[in-house]
């Protein structure tokens, strides 16, 4: 190859230029964020947040938006965040096991009827979800389950069953038959096999599945907000909203930021913790085209 | 177990039966939670629930297609607003999506430094739940109070009236939902171009093929399988995102960026105090399947033609 002096002067250019767009998209990403943080560390009225709070001054930040977060909410913020658990994590364990069966039934058998029953599921879940609150408002209603535990937790439990048994068969068809027939000659039923097994070498994305079952509840908003009319089923998503129409006094942005930190915090934890796991599971099918 | 479709139907189902059994949980929880919904919200939407005489809460009646018929015929052009608006907005999305995933993971992809801390921070805004950062960003397009007509104060912008022009309010609505997306549209298209064999643009770079010509002949023939099945399930996904335009703009102003869902849910739920009008709200349920029903089809049908065409 020759080498030519303007060479370096492009690659330097291209490098720079590089560089400049990274760090214009990092800004954008962080931006929001960032004012997240700074006016949850801030007490000013709402008329007062303007631009020259993105650069505080150390001695003005103070923690008091979290003590009353914390410590000062009715319902209490403990109170709300049992009842985000109870839901998310009650979705969770059943999404956990939906998706397991079913990815394991549409990945490792040859059952007839397969290719019908895929396609049944696919068209149900084009149904906007949003929109089954309303049906479920009534369905719901004539069983007497409103304002229950039980009528929010049975409808949570299929929020995300049909993309997480999707994921799972993906991630169950990229591992051989080999290791299930080696089990199966060691004398292990289809049944032992798939439990002790298969179910092992999917923990990732099994993970994953029981994340997203997760989040669906942790953050709802439409079928609670329907379904709870009284204060002691309330959920974090119904406490935030409320703060931030101003339904506790008037609108308070350090309320409504600090409330977003903590209540994010453990997704975000999760997400950062998990992420080479999270991103292998999501782009499995996608990558795979 | 291929070999097995050549099978009897008798064999296939004494081998295979152990499916059904663990299928039966999820076909239960989907029929009850689902199907059974959804067929509810397709006879709703051929009542009077809601529309019809006083009192038609309690007691509504079968009218047939007359909530169609009176739409399609006295209301076509919120119909065709509607259909408009969510298009808009669906594609506009995808398109800003894959134009700036593709752009940003382009970057990525060649040796830089720092690419791990670049990759690590544009990814956070994913991390954080929607619902959440959604309520945030609405308070920061307020037009009074708002941060980002703050920060176009400061350097010497007048305030744009985000939310309450319907211009500037997509704008508002684009940004957004770019800002919640972007990341996971960036790291999948990074994942599938770190995929592509290394050796490749090494000979094309030897042939004298430039930067450009690389990335047409050897990074999108790549990309093209993933591109097609990541943007229709973005579009489609978009196409019923309820909650950026729910939670900035709900809608407004007037109809300007109201699309199917958000007509739903707030005639379902009286916006403004207005009283519910299930049986209208469960036909644009169904008319959004409906749209969503031919669209994917369209897609899927589409796709296997150009992939037969093209080998």
């Amino acid at each position: 190859m020759r080498v030519r002096p303007r060479r370096r002067w492009v690659r330097l250019a291209k490098r720079v230029a590089s560089h400049l767009v990274l760090i214009l998209a990092c800004a954008f990403a962080l931006f929001p964020i960032y004012f997240i943080v700074v006016t949850s560390l801030s007490t000013l009225p709402i008329a007062a947040i303007t631009a020259h709070v993105l650069v505080p001054n150390p001695h003005s930040l103070t923690a008091a938006s979290y003590n009353t977060i914390l410590y000062h909410l009715s319902p209490s913020f403990l109170a709300l965040m049992t009842n985000s658990l109870i839901f998310a994590g009650s979705a969770a364990a059943t999404g956990l096991a939906l998706a397991a069966f079913t990815g394991f039934a549409l990945s490792k058998f040859n059952f007839p009827g397969r290719r019908t029953f895929v396609y049944f599921i696919l068209l149900i879940s084009l149904f906007p979800g949003v929109l089954l609150v309303i049906p479920y408002y009534f369905m719901f209603n004539s069983l007497g389950l409103i304002d229950t535990y039980l009528g929010l937790i049975i409808p949570y439990s299929a929020g995300a069953v049909v993309f997480s048994g999707i994921l799972v068969k993906n991630y169950m068809d990229s591992i051989p038959d080999d290791i299930e027939e080696a089990a199966l000659v060691d004398g292990l039923s289809r049944t032992q096999a798939f439990f002790r097994v298969l179910i092992p070498l999917c923990y990732p994305v099994l993970g994953l599945a029981a994340f997203l079952a997760f989040l669906g509840p942790y953050t709802d908003f439409a079928l609670a907000h329907l379904f709870i009319t009284t204060t002691n089923l309330e959920t974090l998503a119904l406490g935030i909203y409320s703060i931030n129409s101003g339904d506790q006094g008037t609108q308070n942005y350090g309320l409504v930021t600090a409330f977003a930190v903590v209540m994010s915090l453990p997704i975000v934890a999760f997400y950062l913790a998990f992420q080479r796991y999270i991103i292998g599971g999501l782009t499995l099918g996608a990558v795979r085209g | 177990m291929a070999d097995l479709r050549d099978q009897t139907l008798a064999f296939r189902l004494r081998r295979e039966w152990p499916a059904y059994v663990y299928l039966l949980p999820v076909t239960i929880v989907l029929l009850f939670l689902n199907a059974y919904p959804i067929a509810y919200t397709i006879y709703i939407s051929m009542t009077d629930f809601g529309t019809g005489p006083k009192g038609s809460l309690l007691h509504y009646h079968y009218v047939g297609l007359a909530n169609y018929d009176y739409v399609i015929s006295h209301q076509s052009s919120t119909i065709l607003q509607l259909v408009g608006n969510s298009f808009f907005w669906a594609g506009g999305c995808i398109a800003l999506f894959l134009l700036v995933g593709l752009g940003l993971a382009c970057v990525l992809n060649q040796p830089l430094r720092g690419k791990t801390i670049y990759r690590t921070l544009i990814l956070l805004p994913w991390a954080f739940p929607a619902f959440i950062t959604l309520l945030v960003w609405a308070g920061m397009w307020d037009y009074e109070y708002g941060i980002i007509n703050g920060v176009l104060n400061a350097i010497g912008i007048h305030s744009v009236d985000w939310l309450l022009s319907p211009d500037n309010a997509w704008a508002a609505l684009f940004i957004t939902n770019v800002w919640l997306s972007f990341p996971f549209y960036t790291v999948v298209f990074l994942a599938t171009m770190q995929a592509i064999p290394k050796d490749l643009y090494e000979a094309a770079s030897i042939d004298g093929a430039g930067a450009l010509s690389q990335f047409r002949r050897i990074t999108l023939p790549y990309l093209r399988p993933t591109i097609v099945f990541v943007g229709l399930m973005g579009f489609l996904f978009t196409f019923n995102n309820f909650y950026p335009i729910y939670l900035l703009t709900n809608g407004g102003p007037g109809l300007s960026t109201q699309i199917f869902i958000t007509q739903s849910y707030s005639d379902a739920f009286g916006a403004h105090g207005a009283a519910p009008l299930y049986s209208t709200a469960a036909m644009y349920s169904v008319l959004d399947f409906l749209i969503i029903i031919v669209l994917t089809v369209v897609v899927i049908w589409g796709a296997d033609l150009t992939r037969n065409w093209l080998r």
